[in-house]
């Protein structure tokens, strides 16, 4: 049982370090955090001219 | 980036972007229906063509009848510029049907014969013709001298608490406009920035940016980037003609004309092709 525990908790750990890391734009999270004076603004585009 | 000008008008709406670029009556349509953003600037000049089967049976705009014409968005110059070049052929609204499809879609859309044409902005033009697959029918131009597609918009409360970062984004764009269009540099430099712009902003081939970029020199441009009064006026009149815009609008509504106004001293980046960034 304790075999099984540790092993779905390394899983699920695994899973949320590679989501975390492929998924979250930590550039956003860290502006997001700044005040807001000194936060970048975030500019949409498409690739068209 | 994003694949859809829908998507971006989500994104400004729920202040995960603070600014985009979209298609101008699609700007001018939100703005009509109370979502709190203006236009500040354009992003180009020109540099939309409608494109047919480069050995398909259209071979004029007269040919188009009957015929299916992919276009970004209702709300875009895209669709506008269809409508005149109708009228000015003497065709009804009906005579060509339009659906909406996410620019990227359009070139492999034609190759496959799914629609008949496509009118789009670029790259997309010069991919089907790269291809060989495609033949630009007319530029944008040949219907509408002038022609504006994707202009600048931020969101409102950006404007009220933070004009100085408007501003240095809006100088930003001026100057590298100005640097694109430099007249003795303008192929050096255009070919140039399709490089970088392809690799670290669209992900797409330099090649394909190099065609819409200078070939030839005018299919964009990137100067003048101020919203003049009557240009908009133009799309305003365009989009209440064709219904997509059910009350008429004051240019001071949609449009902050002071950052462009701001941006009128500034001269093009210091930095030549091959200099360290």
């Amino acid at each position: 049982m304790r075999k099984i525990a540790i092993g779905v908790s390394a899983w699920l750990a695994l899973v949320t370090i590679a989501h975390v890391s492929m998924n979250v734009n930590w550039a956003i999270v860290l502006n997001d955090r700044l005040p807001l004076d000194k936060r970048k603004l975030n500019v949409a585009y498409i690739p068209v001219t | 980036m994003f694949q859809g000008f829908p998507e971006i008008k989500e994104a400004l709406m729920s202040n995960r972007m603070q600014a985009g670029f979209m298609v101008a009556p699609m700007a001018i349509a939100l703005r009509a229906q109370g979502v709190p953003i203006k236009i500040v600037y354009l992003g180009h000049r020109y540099g939309s063509a409608v494109v047919v089967q480069k050995d398909g049976p259209v071979k004029t705009f007269e040919d188009l009848r009957g015929k299916t014409v992919a276009i970004p968005s209702r709300y875009s110059d895209e669709r506008l510029i269809l409508f005149r070049a109708m009228a000015k052929h003497g065709m009804d609204r009906g005579d060509i049907r339009m659906v909406e499809m996410a620019p990227p879609d359009v070139a492999g859309a034609l190759a496959a014969k799914a629609i008949d044409a496509f009118s789009m902005g670029e790259p997309y033009p010069s991919q089907a013709e790269m291809s060989g697959f495609g033949r630009v029918l007319f530029h944008a131009r040949e219907y509408w001298p002038d022609y504006i597609s994707c202009v600048l918009v931020v969101r409102q409360d950006v404007i009220d608490t933070r004009p100085e970062a408007v501003q240095v984004l809006v100088d930003g764009i001026a100057r590298s406009g100005l640097w694109l269009d430099n007249p003795p540099r303008k192929k050096e430099r255009r070919e140039h920035a399709a490089e970088f712009v392809g690799r670290q902003y669209f992900r797409q081939d330099p090649k394909l940016l190099k065609w819409a970029l200078t070939n030839p020199l005018d299919r964009v441009m990137y100067q003048p980037l101020t919203p003049y009064r009557g240009d908009f006026e133009l799309i305003v009149s365009l989009m209440r003609e064709t219904g997509i815009l059910e009350r008429p609008i004051a240019f001071e509504e949609y449009i902050d004309v002071r950052f462009a106004e701001g941006a009128r001293t500034q001269t093009e980046w210091k930095y030549e092709p091959g200099d360290a960034f």
